[in-house]
């Protein structure tokens, strides 16, 4: 998670395809920014730059094949310790880099750490672009992990856990993900836990980041008022020089049967708030886009059914929401909503009879066409920055492939209503689901 | 090397490229007084819609506070010719959002489409600005929502902090309740005061509207005329409260049963249009701006006191504005969290910075200044609102140029004059419960 608070994690955590995915236009969008393109440097590191001369500001992006789920169950936490402590110096650059390299020209810089990658951003005047390449190349591999300031580190990360506690709709999420995958290592907490935070040992730390941040895990991404010779020769001297190790990452099983649950948790507060969860395919399951316009029409906009049903029609929620994520090996439909505790169970009654009515008589054309078309506006919105483009180039980089990115808004366009209610038959048991209700105390 | 050249489908326009600042914009008055920005950006697939109306919670009393933003909801939720339902629909046939919220100092109705439909966006603003029928159902179906998310405001801690800090600060002003509203009052606004409210918000000399986006801008100047010529060249306009703030410096502990305590630290700082407004944002930036400012550095690096730590972004306000500056603890390190705090806000007033840390902060502050304006419907967002509040649509510009002028010395006279009288929040469990 990164350094600034935020919303870093649940938007790793809920991003579905939809959601993250993108495409960099449609055939009819006028924008004129040149396609991407992906270089490959000597050792292995594909360098993907797109000229983007509508944005004033360049977004340069470190994609790691490191995560949560690289971790072993005794080291939980360690991806997101890393990603902390590279902010805090390397062997040439003293802690406070980010002052003077960073902030001090304008720029930003922050990172995500989620379960399948980490990920480091810099966005910066397109004329530092170059000293920004060199500055994520030397915390890809130079990292100091000094032992003082690790030790530091450990009260800070324990004040992001004790933040994430207070947030009713981060606590609904990340239990969902524990039960949805138990055993699995999606079901773990990428912070970690106090315990083994406080544990923490520079050894430890030191030997993930030596075999895991390697040219073979590294993806570069630059987007924006850039050159892309200059900035594939900027990659060849810096990323370019890292020697290859030989050492590779072992594809991640999926996770075995879900077990269904209830779980009730007391916390104080004027409002309950439920969460519903079903898993659901990976990323680059062929059932993905019709998934992901079938959530749409269930939740998310305003004119969606259960936004419709629950909230406008029959007052049972103040919010409801549903959301796709893909992950590299599985994924999840999450429907989360917030109501006077009071109507907890007519809320989770009408959303199963909501998803009975789209199994049963699937959607209407209109339905389909607007979910279509939301999509790919959405895609367009997403893609406007020149950090909105590099994310989505990195991460289909990195548990994808940029191919099925750019044309993912085309495999949207050609599903079917019929497909729309097949996936709904598929994957949303109205009987069979996870269920977590957090609601106040009942004295109080 | 390899160089995998990616087969795509891609139709490149022949228009030039544009930078960000090189786009043109054109400010044109309509026959009734309204007035009609557009910047058009060839660089983007997408259209964005700023509409504002000088209203907002600046213009409620206690009584009538979250009327605006009351209103303002009300506006998508049914015309003379859709439901609130169809409404929805109609934006997402186009692909667009629509939405419209009453802030502090304007009341905004915003969309954003896939360019080619910006016809039917402004169409649609203007049909939910011009014909709203509020009817009974609806408004109260918006009331029990917009009691639903001010119980949501005070469950989070950290918003449960500021709102007392702004309460506390502002007193009797009506800065001090969020453009949301509070509870008594939005239990009891009938619906014939919200429609009398509506017809005092919109009056053409009193709006701006705001088109950025890769549109054709004499075919949208003449679309805004033909559109919006209904709306009333006079009504009664909404009067600005002419209470002034005076906090008293107080020290207030809210007990809940949290994990992490929350502190804010509040002080008034200059309103806009003052001399002394850009040294005051160099001194927010200098002092919590930023992973490199002196709260992160000392508090979250150096102490390992917080995760989030910093000073809140200063809300753009006509009056007095809030300086505010917050940290997350834990429950047992708070009394030091904020004797720490205090420390810092002592330093800025009493040691001069150095040349260094003002470039940094000046640099962070125009950087961030920057990203905030990196898409369509942000950019629109700035041009209208600072048309509107008599900034000027290119107010960016000149802030810039206010910034750059700052100098270390303003930087220390601002602080010893507005980093003064604390009004300090804390949200903590109750002292038995510590954990």
């Amino acid at each position: 998670m990164g350094r600034m608070a935020g919303c870093v994690l649940a938007v790793l955590v809920l991003c579905g395809a939809g959601g993250c995915s993108a495409t960099r236009a449609t055939a009819k969008a006028a924008a004129p920014a040149a396609s991407p393109t992906r270089y490959v440097l000597p050792n292995g590191i594909p360098v993907i730059v797109q000229e983007h001369r509508g944005s004033e500001l360049a977004a340069l992006q470190l994609w790691v094949r490191a995560g949560a789920r690289d971790e072993s169950a005794t080291e939980l936490g360690l991806a997101h310790y890393l990603e902390h402590m590279l902010f805090r110096g390397t062997t040439s650059r003293p802690t406070g880099f980010v002052e003077r390299e960073v902030e001090g020209v304008g720029g930003a810089m922050n990172a995500g750490t989620s379960w399948d990658f980490t990920y480091y951003y810099v966005t910066l005047p397109p004329s530092r672009v170059s000293q920004g390449l060199e500055l994520l190349a030397d915390i890809a591999t130079n990292a100091a992990l000094d032992a003082e300031v690790l030790d530091k580190e450990k009260a800070v990360v324990l004040e992001e856990m004790r933040q994430g506690q207070d947030s009713p709709r981060r606590l609904v999420t990340r239990t969902i993900y524990s039960q949805l995958f138990e055993g699995h290592a999606y079901g773990r907490e990428i912070l970690g836990t106090p315990d083994i935070i406080r544990g923490l040992t520079r050894d430890t730390l030191l030997s993930f980041y030596r075999h895991r941040y390697v040219p073979e895990a590294f993806s570069v991404v630059v987007v924006g008022p850039v050159d892309a010779e200059t900035v594939v020769s900027t990659a060849r001297a810096t990323f370019g020089r890292l020697p290859r190790t030989g050492t590779g990452r072992l594809p991640l099983a999926a996770p075995a049967q879900f077990r269904p649950r209830r779980t009730e948790l007391v916390r104080q507060g004027a409002h309950a708030y439920l969460g519903m969860a079903w898993p659901a395919p990976r990323l680059d399951h062929a059932d993905t886009p019709a998934l992901d316009l079938l959530v749409s029409i269930l939740g998310g906009r305003r004119s969606s059914r259960l936004v419709q049903a629950l909230r406008e029609e029959r007052g049972t929620v103040v919010a409801i929401d549903a959301g796709l994520s893909t992950l590299g090996a599985a994924g999840a439909v999450l429907v989360s909503a917030q109501m006077d505790p009071v109507n907890i169970h007519a809320a989770e009654e009408q959303i199963v009879a909501e998803i009975r009515r789209v199994r049963d008589r699937g959607v209407t054309p209109a339905e389909l066409r607007r979910a279509v078309i939301t999509a790919e506006a959405a895609h367009e919105f997403q893609t406007e920055t020149a950090h909105g483009r590099a994310l989505a180039l990195g991460r289909a980089e990195t548990i994808w492939t940029i191919e099925d990115e750019l044309a993912y808004v085309r495999r949207i366009r050609s599903v079917s209503a019929e497909q729309v209610q097949a996936v709904a038959r598929r994957y949303l048991d109205p009987e069979q689901y996870i269920f977590l209700a957090l609601v106040p105390p009942r004295n109080g | 090397m390899t160089r995998v050249a990616l087969a795509l489908t891609l139709v490149l326009a022949s228009t030039a490229f544009a930078a960000g600042g090189e786009v043109p914009v054109v400010r044109q008055v309509l026959s009734n007084g309204m007035t009609v920005i557009v910047r058009e950006d060839p660089g983007v697939g997408v259209v964005a819609v700023s509409l504002q109306a000088r209203a907002g919670s600046k213009f409620e009393t206690e009584a009538t506070a979250g009327i605006t933003n009351f209103v303002q909801r009300l506006l998508l939720r049914g015309t003379q010719k859709r439901t609130a339902l169809a409404l929805a629909d109609a934006a997402d046939e186009i692909g667009g959002t629509l939405d419209a919220s009453g802030e502090v100092e304007s009341a905004e109705v915003r969309g954003a489409a896939i360019a080619r439909q910006w016809e039917p966006l402004l169409a649609l603003i203007a049909e939910v600005v011009l014909e709203p029928t509020f009817p009974a159902q609806e408004v109260e179906r918006e009331r029990s929502l917009l009691l639903g998310q001010l119980q949501t405001r005070s469950d989070l801690p950290l918003s449960r902090a500021i709102d007392t800090a702004l309460r506390d600060v502002y007193g009797p002003h009506p800065y001090a309740w969020p453009a949301l509203g509070r509870r008594e009052s939005v239990e009891r606004l009938t619906r014939e005061a919200l429609a009398a409210h509506y017809r005092t918000m919109y009056r053409a000399d009193r709006m701006t509207l705001a088109i950025s986006g890769n549109v054709p801008r004499t075919r949208v100047i003449a679309a805004a005329e033909r559109l919006f010529r209904r709306v009333p060249v006079v009504a009664e306009a909404g009067r600005a409260s002419d209470v002034v703030p005076a906090p008293r410096g107080e020290r207030r502990v809210v007990e809940r049963d949290v994990n992490q305590a929350q502190i804010v630290v509040g002080f008034l700082a200059p309103p806009l249009a003052d001399d002394d407004y850009a040294a005051a944002r160099v001194l927010g930036a200098v002092l919590g701006g930023g992973m490199s400012s002196r709260m992160f550095a000392e508090l979250r690096d150096r102490r390992g006191l917080a995760y989030s730590v910093g000073v809140l972004p200063t809300a753009p306000r006509t009056g007095p504005a809030l300086f505010a500056a917050y940290l997350g603890t834990a429950p047992s390190n708070a009394d030091a969290a904020l004797t720490a705090m205090l420390a810092e806000v002592a330093r800025m007033r009493a040691e001069p910075i150095e040349a260094r840390e003002l470039e940094r902060a000046k640099a962070y502050l125009l950087g961030t200044l920057a990203m905030d304006r990196r898409t369509s419907a942000r950019l629109a967002w700035y041009l209208a609102f600072y048309d509107l509040i008599g900034g000027g649509w290119d107010w960016p510009e000149r802030f810039t140029r206010a910034v750059q002028a700052v100098t270390a010395a303003d930087v220390t006279r601002v602080a010893a004059r507005y980093l003064v009288q604390p009004t300090i929040v804390v949200v903590r469990p109750s002292a038995g419960t510590v954990r």
